[in-house]
């Protein structure tokens, strides 16, 4: 992308420049990301002196170690042996399974719908614009706004019970269930996945899907040979910031999970404030972090992968 | 049109049919059946529309003083937030794609990763700090949540604008006698700006909806619209916190409606591809 300028002396200029002028967001996170999981990782294993005095002098339940070559893994063992923390790490990562799976497919379903509609078919055409609007709408509406439409839409007097009992029959209540969580989480990441997966289900090249079409491929196979193998990078960009999303999720599943299980997000606030045992919230920001970085890793070697392709790295 | 493929065409419409119902009952039901409870006297399990109407819930969040101080704080949060986030981003991404410097991809795929951790987890391992910093419950303190929350839009969207503007024409410019900034003002800035108002407003929202942060960070001091919803919900009657919705939406709906092409013709896309 960025080409060196003529001569030497104005291109190392433009490097010292470019660095300058790039510093400082980097700084910013630097500062108030890196370094704070960094200071917090350090805190899960017992350091309590520096920088996390503050916080450890207002803790209860804490494990410290007495000198910095030493680590202690006692929050982490308190964590782990809590059931219902293993319980609600497990809950967290089914639902971002179910939610990223689910997006992603219902993001693939339109991307495909839109791309194989011809032109002048007004139905279909149609439908097509009617879909590719709706997919967008959650991105207009805060989530705390989403996350109490939600719990009212599918309380135990919602819209869903209400409807049923009008047609004669008992509903069901998933309001304050795992069930209206997942579906929040589903609702809330669409927009960002159809818009990823759209704009490269679009730019597969049309000659490739009409030539597909002349040897008789049917719709299945022209998604799996042609269009799928040229849009791995907007789907995996798509799955992991679902993933990520969901895995960090906390207004969603406050407003419209159960007490028990939670999801992790909840926990973490709720050690943090309400129990006053930070150590163990920050030892749970440290396990979702690990779970995440899996799917990060993803990302940057599926752009990576993309770069490589077209010849830019 | 032999019959069988006639059949097949009407199954396949109402297919179509039946899946657009129940994805605008998905998408659209939740934010309807919210906003009717603005307007509704009460509601009656199970009929489907309230009982009577009324305006008067509006009057009751307007005459409220602690609600609407958040909504002013709101705004200013959002302001401040995007003022920093411009001076301290938007050099960075004409720089990013302009100038070839020393770890350039790794800085650039190191901001990314400001995205790539579980925001609560983010915010509880930064609350722990800001203990020791004094940025608990500060201006600062919610400011700087904020901002983590746009740094991304603002460095890789407009970066992505920038490196969209042909080299050619800023060239040809200077060749023609205009000076750098004179170039930068006229032709880099112009061509770029759709990319850059679509980050913009991203972080204008990402600032104004965000709850979880500021709640873990602000609170008891700071009250923003999202966040005074968690308690919104709990000690006043649902129709108040219908109309709150309602009012926490407009911001949204109006500025993206003036975006909407472009964050549909890709830009948003276009701009998380590293390059």
């Amino acid at each position: 992308m960025a080409r060196s300028h003529t001569g030497t002396g104005a291109a190392s200029r433009g490097k010292i420049g470019g660095l300058l002028m790039a510093s400082p967001p980097i700084i910013v996170a630097a500062v108030f990301v890196g370094f704070p999981i960094l200071v917090a990782i350090a805190y899960s294993l017992g350091h309590v002196g520096g920088l996390n005095r503050t916080i450890a002098t207002i803790a209860r339940g804490q494990h410290t170690v007495a000198a910095w070559d030493q680590m202690s893994l006692g929050a982490y063992r308190d964590v782990f042996t809590d059931q219902r923390f293993t319980h609600d790490l497990g809950v967290t990562i089914i639902v971002t399974l179910i939610a990223t799976l689910a997006v992603t497919a219902l993001a693939w379903v339109i991307a495909v719908y839109l791309r194989t509609t011809p032109e002048g078919a007004w139905f279909r055409s149609g439908v097509a614009k009617l879909i590719s609007g709706l997919a967008v709408v959650p991105m207009f509406i805060p989530v705390v706004i989403a996350s109490w439409a939600m719990l009212t839409f599918y309380a135990a007097d919602g819209f869903i019970r209400s409807l049923c009992a009008d047609l004669g029959f008992q509903g069901p209540t998933w309001g304050y269930t795992m069930v209206c969580v997942a579906i929040g989480l589903v609702w809330t990441n669409l927009p960002f996945a159809t818009l990823m997966i759209t704009s490269g289900v679009q730019s597969v090249p049309d000659p490739l899907i009409e030539a597909a079409r002349d040897a008789g491929a049917g719709l299945l196979t022209i998604v799996r040979t042609v269009i799928a193998p040229l849009t791995i990078v907007p789907t995996v960009i798509a799955l992991t910031f679902t993933a990520i999303g969901t895995l960090g999720a906390f207004t969603m599943p406050y407003f419209t999970g159960p007490n028990a299980p939670s999801m992790l997000g909840v926990d973490m606030v709720s050690y943090f404030r309400s129990y006053n045992r930070p150590q163990q919230s920050v030892v749970m920001a440290v396990v979702v972090f690990a779970v995440a970085a899996v799917f990060g890793a993803f990302y940057v070697w599926a752009n990576f992968r993309s770069a490589k392709d077209s010849g830019r790295v | 049109m032999p019959v069988s493929a006639l059949v097949a065409k009407i199954a396949r419409q109402v297919l179509t049919v039946i899946f657009i119902v129940a994805l605008l009952t998905f998408i659209v039901g939740p934010l309807l059946w919210l906003a009717i409870r603005a307007f509704s006297t009460s509601w009656t399990y199970p009929r489907l529309l309230p009982d009577g109407w009324t305006l008067q819930w509006f009057g009751r969040v307007f005459d409220d003083p602690q609600l609407f101080s958040s909504i002013r704080l709101s705004i200013e949060f959002a302001i401040t937030t995007l003022i920093v986030s411009s001076v301290i981003c938007l050099p960075a991404a004409y720089a990013f794609s302009r100038f070839d410097f020393p770890g350039r991809r790794v800085f650039l795929i190191g901001l990314f990763a400001t995205n790539a951790f579980p925001k609560t987890g983010l915010y509880v391992a930064l609350a722990a700090l800001f203990y020791a910093f004094n940025l608990m419950s500060t201006f600062g303190g919610v400011v700087v949540v904020h901002l983590l929350g746009t740094i991304v839009f603002m460095t890789w969207i407009p970066a992505a604008a920038f490196a969209s503007v042909p080299r050619s024409f800023e060239e040809a410019a200077r060749d023609a006698g205009g000076g750098r900034l004179r170039v930068f003002f006229t032709i880099t800035l112009p061509l770029a700006m759709p990319g850059i108002l679509v980050a913009l407003i991203m972080s204008f929202l990402a600032s104004f909806d965000e709850a979880q942060g500021t709640y873990l960070v602000g609170a008891p001091e700071f009250y923003t619209m999202p966040t005074e919803m968690y308690s919104l919900v709990l000690n006043y009657p649902r129709q108040v916190a219908a109309v709150f919705s309602i009012l926490l939406s407009i911001p949204s709906v109006v500025l993206l409606m003036l975006v909407r092409k472009h964050v549909m013709g890709g830009q948003l896309a276009e701009g998380f591809q590293i390059r």
